[in-house]
């Protein structure tokens, strides 16, 4: 970071982009009232301190708390909230907020700010030097630092992996981490195809990347286990399971044909810019 | 995170290392309580702390009430850009004290 990080997340927070931005990040969101602030504060000020013009889109899974009307209070021009009525699935909205994305690359980031925003420094390095369609933040490649994920959640993190990998021949080792950067291109062809609304759509477009001939690697990350989060190890793994032989079920009926467009796939959204001009 | 105290001749410095998150509260709240009863100021140094979340928000502002019964004037010092930033979301900058606040440091 340099002196003036500051000066740059103000701005981006004051002045609409001139040009398309380079980097959209789009972040799900589902009653994260409480999180949802310290979140956007740190990826704006890291993202902002970068210097590529970037754009932020929150897209938000029929909340029922404050979650929309926090984030519209803080009327960034850069900044475009989704909202929806009713709760589809994380899958859905990371659809939703990849359709609304304009940048070149396409960050999916979890609400809870477990994988620091930093990471995204050499991930992005990365993905254009070695030219890649999608790169996966990864808490089981070699290098990742993980802390406060209970065994239990390790263990069956485990087992769920050697089951991925002997039923789909995936080489990625964590599937599910929720930072994963895409080429535009690349995200809008995958989630023009994907069908997965629940939290197994991290599955299913490895899988169709793998499927189409897609370049995908992953790339160890730091993650530190939010507390207050609303996995249900039991109900987690259940769905899990039933999603593979959904996505198995999927492609053998041709499920995964290419559609028109993404935007078409999805529930209208009532998507809007929350800027100083809307008020 | 780290944390370090430091005694001045106007009170105690905590110094903050990393991210400050829910994980963290309990051995902040550790640290800090018996501080409280000392004579001086009380100034929390937040230069390096990277990330600050909702709990460890509630902790600062649960502080600075604890200090306010005490009269023990508390404080934050060094605020890094991250930091700055999130106060400012929350409005927690207008509750909280905050120390030479139109300057935001960074760490090297």
């Amino acid at each position: 970071m340099t002196v003036d990080t500051y000066r740059s997340y103000r701005e981006w927070a004051t002045t609409k982009l001139a040009t398309r931005p380079q980097v959209s990040v789009v972040i799900p969101a589902y009653n994260e009232e409480i999180r949802i602030l310290p979140t956007v504060g740190a990826i704006a000020t890291h993202m902002s301190s970068r210097g590529e013009p970037w754009e932020l889109i929150v897209a938000d899974d029929g909340s029922s708390d404050t979650t929309v009307a926090l984030l519209s209070g803080l009327r960034f021009p850069n900044m475009r909230v989704l909202t929806t009525d009713r709760n589809g699935g994380k899958g859905s909205a990371v659809r939703r907020g990849i359709a609304a994305a304009s940048g070149e690359y396409i960050l999916f980031a979890d609400a809870d700010q477990s994988t620091p925003i930093e990471q995204f420094d050499h991930m992005f390095t990365r993905m254009r030097e070695e030219g890649l369609d999608l790169l996966v933040g990864s808490r089981a490649a070699h290098g990742a630092r993980v802390s406060g994920k209970s065994i239990l959640r390790r263990v069956l993190s485990r087992g769920l992996r050697t089951f991925v990998r002997v039923l789909f021949d995936i080489r990625v080792r964590d599937t599910q981490c929720g930072f994963k950067l895409f080429r535009a291109e690349t995200a809008r062809e995958i989630f023009a195809r994907q069908v997965i609304d629940g939290f197994s759509f991290d599955l299913e477009i490895i899988y169709l990347c793998h499927r189409l001939g897609f370049k995908v690697d992953e790339i160890p990350v730091e993650w530190i286990d939010a507390p207050g989060s609303k996995v249900d190890e039991a109900k987690v793994v259940a769905r899990f399971l039933v999603d593979l032989a959904h996505i198995r079920l999927n492609d053998l009926r041709g499920r995964y044909e290419p559609r028109p467009t993404v935007s078409a796939s999805v529930p209208a959204p009532r998507s809007r810019t929350h800027g100083p001009d809307d008020l | 995170m780290d944390l370090t105290t430091s005694d001045l001749a106007d009170g105690t410095v905590v110094t903050l290392v990393g991210r400050f998150d829910a994980h963290e509260v309990p051995a902040f709240r550790d640290s800090v309580a018996p501080l409280l009863d000392r004579d001086g100021d009380l100034v929390v140094d937040l230069f390096s702390v990277v990330f600050i979340d909702s709990s460890a928000l509630a902790e600062l502002v649960r502080t600075s009430k604890l200090a306010k019964e005490r009269d023990t004037r508390f404080a934050l010092r060094n605020l890094s850009a991250p930091v700055r930033v999130i106060l400012e979301l929350t409005g927690l900058h207008l509750a909280l004290e905050v120390e030479d606040a139109a300057t935001v440091r960074e760490p090297s």
